[in-house]
This record gives structure tokens, C-alpha cells and sequence, in this order.
């Protein structure tokens, strides 16, 4: 996911550290594993305040996000588009893999690592993502991901200024990701913030570039645009945790045989 | 050096943290792999599933990409396509949930063709940006008790491919979607917590959801 909350942490990395500890621990308490696909699990204790959150993002996006991120399109043809996602994919590798191997993902974490070399050297600095072409695709993990595979569950649902739909679990994650990253470790150590500033942004531009169908498309056919986008972000994380096994992920909910007289 | 110590240090800490929350809890039993039980049974029922999915796909790109054709007669092929191939009434009642049963007949027939012609008027706005994409089958696999989830991608002339699952069943001899997923959302899911926000925020009342819907 995008980044910038990394952008408050330069100075107090270990507070936050601690911070994302108790936070972790808190909401492992009273938690179980969500596998169900549906949205009956969905805990939303601060709907209100999300909802409100909601409105000031999809404010700010129609002013301001969305329409640099049409021009984003515009400008940058298809090819570069896909070029620079594969350049943050890679630079993405040492996260990525650190997640695979907390999650137990042994092959996964193979990938990252063939990826990760073939994509620098044979994909030009991973501007050319070498490995999917030969069948190793990308495989998006997180600490969110990670925290997922140990048993945590979601904790609310939270609606992040900017940033957008999370929980409390994936947020902690993606604060732990961008803490842990060796790429801003370095840039700071070298006092190179502003170049580290400029690729969080640069990935946030290129991912919500990468969304603009999709969010337009449930805008537009949903009624209550929040509880639908609520609804698909676990739906998305679901899949996304599940990936390691196919036979587990997709498939939705169950819908029953209205016909043979099975009901709800 | 010291940083790594430390980032790893935490990440110690967090797995010991999380483990010893979760010393008590034991966790839901593994699923069996009922992909391999019904494996041999249900080939056959892949392989039509997986033929039925890749002739609705040819006959949605034949129209979309057919220029000669009016918008107003694209939306008229599409509504046949989707009465035809798609279970339109078991979609319906799934996305209105446990709401159904307080409906009246009256109410039901109304959110039946209000549904439908959301349905048509939403996707059809879309058809312009239909740029040559096309759709590749990649495979199934048996789904539940009696589907078949194809899977496929939607490939572009250019740029990342969106992963599209169907969930077809088979009733009185012919396939029908119940269920589209892109990129492991559900549009029957999605849909069905949207309409249920509407009716919990319009007091529990079914009529909040069909009032929307007229418009």
C-alpha cells in the first residue's frame, strides 16, 4: 500500500515502534480470524467518524487526487505506467520478503529473492519485470498479510485521512512496512529524506493512477459508496492473505439455490 | 547495523507478543481439500462452465466492439445477453439478504425489475471505454456444493491484467453466472452490503433501499 504516514516518522521511529507494538498486542486479545467472504464480520465501532474521514477523502479526491491521476494516465503512456509499478514493486523486495518469511512462506520468499535479482539486472533496474514473463509473478505481501497468517483479526475498520480504507491490524502493517524499509533507512542515514518523501509520493500517484476505473466503476454502481467500498477492502485483503492457496481464495460468498428451495 | 538489530528485535517481539495472546485460542480446523474429492466428478462440468464463460466473453466483445452499432442498441444486446446468461433472480435475492422475506409480492417484483434495469443502466455507461480488451480463460474449479468458478483475465492491448473469477451453476440443463469477482471482490458481496447500509441507515425499513432504486 501507499506510504505516507511514513512521512510523520522520521525522528521518533521508536515510539512508533512501541506504539505499533502495544497496538498489536491490544487488538490480538480479543480477535479471531476472519474467514468468512461476506460482510457480516466487518467490526465498524467508529462508522461516524470514518464516514466523516470518507467524505473529506472523496472531497479531497474529486478537487484534487483524482483529477491529477487522470492527467497521470494522459501523460504517461501504458508502458511507462506499468514500468514505474514494477520499479516500486522491486525497490518493495526486502519488505516483501521479510514478509514472506514471517509468514512462513519458504517458496514465496524464493520468488521474492529470484524476482528481485533477475528484475534488477536482467529488468534494468526493474523497470522490465523479467521473472512474470518466465511464470514468478509479483506477489503483493504486507505485515498486515503477515499479522493475518498468525491469527490476528482486523480490529475496526478505520478510514485514513488521505491514505483511505484500512483496520487497525492493516494499518499498524503498513506503518511496520515502512518503518522496516532498508530504502528509507538508507535515504535518512545519508540525509536524503526529500528523495524518500518524493518516491512515497511518486508510488501513492502511481497506485491511485492504477485504481481510477475501478473506483469510478463502484462510485458509480453502488448506492451508499461507503459501505461499498467498506465492504470490497476486506473483500480485496481477503484475497490477498489467501493467496498462498489457491483453493482458498476468491469464490465470494455462498450464494444458495433459491430454486431447489434451500433458503438463506 | 543498529537499526537492523533493532527492526528485527521488534519483529521478535511482535511474533512473541502475538503468540502468547493466542496461547489459548485454538484456531478453526483445517478444510478438507474438497477440490481433490470432486476433481473426477465434476471434469465434464468444468469444462462446459469454462466453454459457456468464453462464449458469453466472445459474444460481450462481439457488440462492444462491433462500430456500427448505436449505444442505445448496445445497451438492447447487453440486456439480452445478461437476461440470457446470467441468473439475474437469484442475484437479486442473494444482494438483498435476510430482507427478502419482509417483502411483499408487490415489493418483490418492483426490486426484481428495479434491479435489473440498475444493472443495465450502470454497465452500459461503460461500454465507451471498452478499448480491445479481451478475456482469457486460465482455468476452474468446483465451488461449494454445485459451481464452478472459472477463472480468467481481463487482458488489454497493454498494461497489468485484472484477474476475473465466474461463478457459474447449472440449473434445468443450462449455465448461469450467479456471481462476478474482480480481483477477489465479490460484485453479489459488494452489492449486497451496499444495499444493506441503505436499509439499516433508513431505519430497517426495506422501502429506503426501492425508493433509491426508482431513481
Amino acid at each position: 500500500m501507499v506510504s505516507f504516514g511514513a512521512m510523520r516518522m522520521s525522528n521518533t521511529n521508536k515510539k512508533y515502534s512501541i506504539l505499533a507494538l502495544l497496538a498489536v498486542t491490544v487488538m490480538a486479545l480479543p480477535s479471531c480470524a476472519n474467514n468468512t467472504s461476506g460482510d457480516a464480520e466487518i467490526s465498524d465501532p467508529f462508522e461516524s467518524t470514518n464516514r466523516a474521514v470518507f467524505s473529506f477523502n472523496t472531497a479531497v479526491d474529486k478537487a484534487v487526487i483524482h483529477p491529477i491521476a487522470k492527467g497521470y494516465n494522459t501523460v504517461v503512456p501504458e508502458p511507462a505506467r506499468t514500468g514505474i509499478e514494477n520499479v516500486f514493486h522491486n525497490l518493495k523486495s526486502p519488505v516483501t520478503f521479510a514478509n514472506q518469511a514471517l509468514q512462513g512462506d519458504v517458496e514465496g520468499a524464493g520468488n521474492v529473492l529470484v524476482r528481485a535479482v533477475v528484475n534488477t539486472f536482467v529488468g534494468i533496474g526493474g523497470l522490465f519485470d523479467v521473472a512474470a514473463s518466465e511464470g514468478i509473478a509479483y506477489e503483493p505481501e504486507d505485515f498486515g498479510q503477515t499479522l493475518a497468517t498468525w491469527g490476528v483479526g482486523h480490529g475496526p475498520y478505520l478510514v485514513v485521512p488521505i491514505i483511505g480504507p484500512s483496520s487497525l491490524r492493516d494499518y499498524v502493517g503498513y506503518a511496520v512496512d515502512s518503518f522496516a524499509d532498508p530504502l528509507r533507512w538508507y535515504l535518512f542515514n545519508v540525509d536524503k529524506e526529500s528523495l524518500y518523501y518524493g518516491k512515497v509520493g511518486l508510488e501513492y500517484l502511481s497506485l491511485r493512477a492504477s485504481l481510477v476505473d475501478v473506483l469510478e466503476e463502484l462510485q458509480k454502481s453502488s448506492i451508499d459508496y461507503y459501505a461499498a467500498t467498506r465492504s470490497a477492502y476486506y473483500q480485496h485483503r481477503e484475497a490477498l492473505v489467501n493467496d498462498q492457496d489457491s483453493s482458498l481464495s476468491g469464490g465470494g460468498a455462498n450464494i444458495p439455490d433459491y430454486d431447489s428451495g434451500e433458503d438463506l | 547495523m543498529k537499526y537492523i538489530l533493532m527492526t528485527s528485535s521488534m519483529v521478535v517481539a511482535l511474533v512473541v507478543g502475538v503468540n502468547s495472546a493466542y496461547a489459548g485460542y485454538s484456531g478453526p480446523s483445517e478444510t478438507p481439500p474438497r477440490a481433490l474429492v470432486l476433481e473426477v466428478s465434476s471434469e465434464a462440468a468444468a469444462k462446459g462452465a469454462e466453454a459457456f464463460i468464453d462464449r458469453l466473453a466472445q459474444d460481450g466483445i462481439g457488440f462492444l466492439s462491433d462500430v456500427s452499432m448505436s449505444d442505445d442498441g448496445r445497451k438492447g444486446e447487453f440486456r439480452k445477453l445478461l437476461n440470457k446468461n446470467f441468473d439475474l433472480n437469484t442475484i437479486a435475492r442473494f444482494t438483498l439478504g435476510r430482507n427478502w422475506k419482509s417483502l411483499s409480492d408487490a415489493q418483490r417484483k418492483e426490486y426484481l425489475s428495479s434491479f435489473k434495469r440498475m444493472i443495465v443502466e450502470v454497465y452500459s455507461r461503460r461500454f465507451s471505454d471498452y478499448q480491445g480488451q479481451k478475456l482469457e480463460v486460465r482455468g476452474s474449479r468446483p465451488e461449494g456444493t454445485s459451481d464452478v468458478l472459472v477463472k480468467t483475465a481481463i487482458v488489454p492491448p497493454s498494461g497489468p491484467e485484472v484477474a476475473v473469477d465466474w461463478r457459474v451453476r447449472k440449473s434445468s440443463g443450462e449455465y448461469k453466472v450467479v456471481d462476478v469477482i474482480v480481483e477477489g471482490v465479490s460484485m453479489a458481496v459488494t452489492q449486497r452490503a451496499d444495499f444493506s447500509s441503505v436499509i439499516q441507515r433508513g431505519g430497517g425499513d426495506v422501502n429506503a433501499l426501492l425508493v433509491h432504486l426508482r431513481q
